[in-house]
């Protein structure tokens, strides 16, 4: 059964077209993500089916209703943290029991288990405004974990988040995925996208690949990948290293570049003296398999996330 | 628990736990009490010192209920948007209207605790109020038209002001402001003729020229906001801005893009 279905779903502010005709389906327990970078539609689309928003145009259906009919079957985690830095954790959560129409029995033992599903137990009682990123993110999550939520709906929940927070995190969406409910996941890290059944691309408000992630990877024909750390980052380095790589781009990382090529071995000297011959040492040079944020590169010759 | 309840409580647990809130609907009007009891009655006799101070406590009632409404709902409202809370409870099937009722509820027992509050230190001051029974209710009635008009015009300012501080310092700003034009910082008869119209018109100003007149006496009001013209104007100005301000909050702030 189809938990999200989306027909020729277009959404426009004025001229501006958001959404282009999107098509979308996502079956009961799958683990959908939906990658791509700031300004793709991603987060447009997800408050469309949170019915947050309208769209301007198509069908939008949640179990085969309009989603204003299907409120209290998703859980939504808007970007923003919305939790009030100044309850507590668990005073939170008890609010949104309280807007949901729990008894207060009950929901004191509904929000006991929550908190104790996202690890929060022992930090129950403290404000929120002391709790670290990772944990907030997961309170956040928890309200939208109530008992017949069906779809969770994530937007960014991993930006801003330190990697062992990031790890946490990760962990509990996988626990959750095990439980079979249905997860749609707005990211633009490729390593998080990684881990959901199917991924759709988006871009400039179309869905331009969706597959498993394996396939994606194998479809773009991408074999290898030179991942670059340098000291400087500049055109003239990114330039030169343009000249290795697969159509002439490079994407560039937080630490250095990645080149696209099919022949690691001949090429990786290649580029060492070339660096050394503008006077930029390559910390590191590795040979990887394509991620999904390369496969997004390969398709659109942009990047999926702005770099530092 | 309901929504409502769990909007309320939600609420009024964030008014009593953010200082800012609490300095100037709490702390600020307690200041002024003490400040205005002790410097501003002047070479008054003895028994007129404690009406005086009467006077000044009631004004600041109404300042702690101003603020209450026009700062405090509106930085409440500006902080869940800005913080994406609206955007969630509109994924929710929770109704906008229980969200209204919370908030109000909240805001009026919030009110009523510093109004209170205020009343106890104008008392320990030495304030006197002279009022029978039904005068005493009126005043309570004049107390929450005056909560009413604040909130109303507070949701205005918490929907168009984005921004939190914006929303508050503005909330603030406003407060102050119509308080010094409008005679409710300052006795009815010092002020110019094109304020003391104001001050009729405005009815945060006359509920509390309502309230002086009933517990302290008609000298401290300077005219007579009882009559039924007047009366009925502070209660139709007094509902008109509440529904106003109704009516935007749930248009506007609950409205899908």
């Amino acid at each position: 059964m189809d938990a999200i279905y989306a027909e020729k779903l277009t959404k426009k502010y004025g001229d501006n077209e958001v959404l282009k005709e999107v098509n979308l389906r996502i079956e009961e327990g799958e683990f959908y993500a939906l990658m791509g970078p700031n300004g793709s539609g991603k987060t447009t689309l997800a408050s469309i089916m949170a019915s947050v928003r309208s769209p301007t145009s198509g069908k939008i259906e949640i179990y085969g209703r309009k989603p204003e009919k299907a409120k209290e079957l998703i859980g939504y985690v808007p970007q923003e943290n919305f939790s009030s830095p100044i309850l507590t954790g668990k005073e939170n959560l008890m609010y949104f029991a309280g807007l949901l129409g729990y008894s207060r029995n009950k929901a004191e033992r509904i929000v006991n288990e929550l908190l104790n599903k996202i690890g929060l137990s022992e930090d129950a009682n403290k404000r929120v405004s002391v709790y670290s990123g990772g944990m907030r993110k997961r309170l956040e999550v928890a309200t939208a974990l109530f008992p017949g939520m069906k779809i969770l709906i994530l937007d960014e929940p991993t930006t801003g988040l330190d990697p062992s927070a990031r790890r946490k995190f990760l962990g509990l969406i996988e626990e959750l995925r095990g439980e079979k409910t249905t997860i749609l996941l707005i990211t633009h890290i490729g390593a998080d996208a990684e881990l959901a059944s199917r991924v759709g691309l988006i871009d400039k408000g179309e869905i331009i690949a969706e597959d498993e992630p394996e396939r994606l990877k194998k479809a773009s024909g991408l074999s290898n990948v030179i991942n670059i750390e340098t000291t400087i980052k500049s055109e003239k380095v990114a330039n030169v290293l343009n000249n290795f790589s697969v159509k002439q781009k490079v994407l560039e990382t937080d630490v250095g570049y990645r080149v696209y090529c099919k022949d690691v071995g001949k090429v990786t000297p290649k580029i060492v003296r070339s660096l050394d011959a503008i006077g930029c040492k390559a910390t590191k040079i590795e040979t990887e398999k394509p991620s999904l944020e390369d496969v997004f590169f390969k398709l659109t010759e942009k990047m999926v996330r702005e770099v530092s | 628990m309901g929504q409502i309840t769990a909007t309320l409580d939600k609420t009024i647990k964030e008014f009593l736990r953010q200082k800012t809130i609490l300095f100037w609907t709490i702390a600020w009007p307690i200041l002024w009490v003490l400040i205005g009891s002790f410097s501003y009655v002047g070479n008054a006799s003895e028994e007129v010192i404690p009406y005086i101070r009467g006077s000044i406590t009631i004004s600041m009632m109404a300042f702690a209920l101003m603020t209450a409404g026009m700062a405090n709902l509106p930085g409440n409202i500006a902080e869940d948007r800005e913080r994406g809370l609206l955007s969630k409870l509109m994924s929710m099937p929770i109704k906008p209207w229980r969200d209204f009722v919370g908030r109000i509820l909240a805001l009026l027992a919030f009110s009523s605790l510093a109004a209170i509050l205020v009343a106890l230190v104008g008392y320990i001051c030495g304030a006197r109020f002279s009022y029978t029974m039904i005068g005493g209710w009126q005043s309570i009635g004049f107390l929450l038209l005056i909560s009413f008009a604040s909130a109303g015009i507070g949701m205005l300012i918490g929907t168009f002001i984005k921004h939190v501080h914006g929303a508050i310092m503005t909330g603030v700003g406003m407060a102050v402001i119509t308080a010094a034009v409008s005679g409710v910082m300052a006795p009815y008869s010092t002020l110019p003729s094109l304020l003391q119209h104001f001050a009729r018109i405005y009815p945060i100003s006359s509920a509390n020229s309502s309230i002086t007149y009933l517990l302290v006496g008609e000298d401290y009001a300077g005219y007579d906001p009882l009559s039924a013209s007047q009366t009925t104007l502070t209660i139709v100005i007094s509902l008109l801005l509440f529904v106003a301000g109704l009516i935007t909050y749930s248009r506007f702030c609950w409205r899908k893009e």
